[in-house]
């Protein structure tokens, strides 16, 4: 890994449109920088805007009727919040690969696994069909597929959930992208094959240098496989730390998560829970938007905007303004 | 004594005679009084369904289940008469599982006029009550579902379930497809349950929420039973190859905080 910077997120916005006149602002400040090679992950509760800020650098916004309403996601100096569709037939799928949520319902239901990998192969020039029918035999082997040559022929109901969602991958890095945005690329499936889809995505992270952003709300898988981390809450990013420093986390969202994991509870023992709910898409109190869940909150954090990044280090931002008092807190409760 | 809920020689196959598939294979499993117990294992391996059968919602080809020493299956009906009440499940899919046009507490309440033969706002008002254990306030209570979280609704789906007021609940795998810190919620208000003398049956393959919540668990892989025993022994000595890989595919280091 260099410290190269492949993405460049600073303070995205992402709007919704709910009718001509209405607009809702759905994720309000998002920052974050991922360089090549690097796992990042992405960790947040449903509703928290973390699938439409990466719709945002895949493209796919205008499908949901949304779209970027400020900010610049600078992606190797291309800013893609302004991307034209000719800037991004260039770069979606060849350059930036996307794996998407629901394994189940990934791939096309009506073509073969052969048909699909052909249609993603013949974007590359360089390919005649032969070619590409090599190249996607190949693929298959980097996902281990066994006996690529059977599931070359078959239907993706004919595939288990493990299966199709090696698929997706294969397709994600056919054209070898530089970056790959995979959104929960586990969820449904057993805890088997989620350690084996892992240990996939971590052998293409070394193999071919590619950056990978996984999103996901497990923090505990997270922590196990990216680098680095980045929590959202209520449409904002609120901190990134390098997953070795989870535990020293200044942000007590993060720290509540944290210390929701049910493995570090003892049998039946007290379970250490976030209390409430996240406040509603859209309908955001004033101040800080974890005030209301927060267990250190003050008078500070009820008034003016959603707090921005406050660099701590090189690698870790948060956007506590109690930072530098939490920890004690936290030690002593 | 007499278990509570007891399975013999359960075995279930789906399919006619061309094409069998043997789901689950004379499997015994016994939850006794004040117990919990789960049953882990990967997709497949036959564990909703034993959990169905259980429950008395999957006829079982050849094996019995007994409640209290009665069997429960009499002719196609299971559960006759008061038994049923007895024994209730909760669902994997918070967001399937709830009438989509009625608010919460009619959701309830129509459970409680059912099981509790009480009407109107008598039925109602056990219903806010109900909801109101389960962490769910008056007002998210006259929400329709699909303006609750997943945490909410499959708490909703538990107070349906406990207005029959059951001695066992069947979960199948209830926390699957909900967020952490609402997992988090469910597993204390369950942990809670259990103190007040309900039994579970936790059907999971989140292994964390297993060791967690349960005193006995069963290993299940492709219709059998590899291995059974005490929790905190399973997971700190597991004997089988297979358990050992469910435990070491579990993100973090579950065995290692022990």
């Amino acid at each position: 890994m260099t410290n190269e910077l492949l993405v460049d997120i600073d303070s995205v916005q992402v709007s919704v449109k709910l009718s001509r006149t209405r607009r809702l602002q759905i994720v309000d400040y998002a920052s974050m920088q991922i360089r090549r090679g690097e796992m990042m992950g992405l960790i947040g509760e449903s509703g928290s805007g973390k699938t439409m800020l990466c719709r945002g650098f895949i493209g796919t916004l205008e499908r949901r009727d949304a779209y970027i309403s400020g900010g610049k996601i600078l992606f190797d100096g291309i800013d893609l919040a302004k991307a034209k569709s000719e800037t991004w037939r260039a770069i979606r799928g060849k350059r930036i690969g996307y794996v998407p949520q629901s394994a189940l319902a990934g791939p096309n239901p009506v073509l073969t696994i052969e048909a699909q990998l052909l249609e993603t192969l013949k974007n590359d020039p360089k390919l005649d069909r032969q070619a590409a029918r090599k190249r996607a035999m190949e693929l298959l082997d980097i996902v281990q597929i066994r006996r690529p040559d059977i599931v070359m022929k078959q239907y993706p109901n004919q595939l288990s959930g493990g299966m199709k969602q090696r698929v997706m991958i294969a397709c994600a890095i056919a054209l070898q992208p530089e970056l790959i945005v995979a959104d929960e690329p586990t969820t449904g499936l057993d805890v088997t094959v989620q350690a084996e889809i892992m240990k996939l995505l971590k052998d293409i992270r070394s193999e071919f240098n590619t950056s990978i952003v996984l999103v996901s709300h497990d923090l505990p898988l997270i922590n196990d496989v990216c680098d680095r981390i980045t929590v959202m809450h209520a449409g904002a990013t609120i901190e990134t730390l390098p997953s070795s420093e989870i535990e020293n986390s200044k942000h007590p969202y993060t720290i509540a998560l944290y210390k929701s994991r049910i493995d570090l509870a003892p049998p039946r023992g007290e379970l250490i829970t976030i209390k409430g709910q996240p406040p509603a898409v859209g309908g955001w109190q004033e101040g800080c938007r974890f005030n209301q869940r927060c267990d250190f909150v003050t008078d500070a954090c009820l008034v003016g905007p959603h707090p921005k990044y406050i660099q701590l280090s090189q690698d870790h931002q948060t956007a506590c303004i109690n930072h530098a008092s939490i920890s004690d807190k936290v030690g002593s409760r | 004594m007499t278990p509570r809920l007891e399975g013999k020689n359960i075995s279930v196959t789906f399919g006619d005679i061309f094409r069998k598939v043997e789901a689950v294979k004379n499997v015994d499993v016994s939850l006794e009084p004040g117990q919990t117990i789960g049953i882990v294992g990967e997709s497949g391996s036959g564990k909703s369904t034993l959990a169905r059968v259980l429950a008395g919602i999957q006829v079982p080809t050849s094996g019995q289940v007994t409640y209290e020493g009665a069997n429960i299956w009499q002719g196609k009906t299971s559960y006759p008469g008061q038994m049923r009440r007895k024994v209730q499940m909760v669902f994997q899919d918070p967001y399937g599982s709830l009438n989509p046009r009625m608010r919460a507490v009619h959701a309830v309440a129509e459970a409680v006029t059912f099981h509790q033969k009480v009407v109107g706002n008598d039925a109602k008002k056990i219903a806010f009550d109900l909801l109101d254990r389960m962490g769910i306030t008056q007002k998210d209570a006259l929400k329709l579902p699909r303006a609750l979280s997943g945490g909410q609704r499959q708490r909703v789906s538990v107070a349906r379930a406990l207005s029959a007021n059951p001695e066992v609940l069947i979960a199948d795998e209830p926390t699957s497809a909900i967020d952490q810190s609402a997992q988090s919620q469910l597993l204390s208000l369950f942990s809670e349950l259990i103190a007040d003398g309900l039994s579970i049956i936790l059907v999971s393959h989140d292994l964390g929420v297993i060791r967690y919540l349960t005193d006995r668990v069963y290993v299940m892989e492709s219709g059998n039973f590899v291995e059974a025993g005490d929790t905190a022994q399973i997971f700190s000595n597991p004997q089988m190859e297979y358990t050992q890989k469910l435990i070491s595919s579990i993100p973090g280091h579950i065995t290692k905080s022990r």
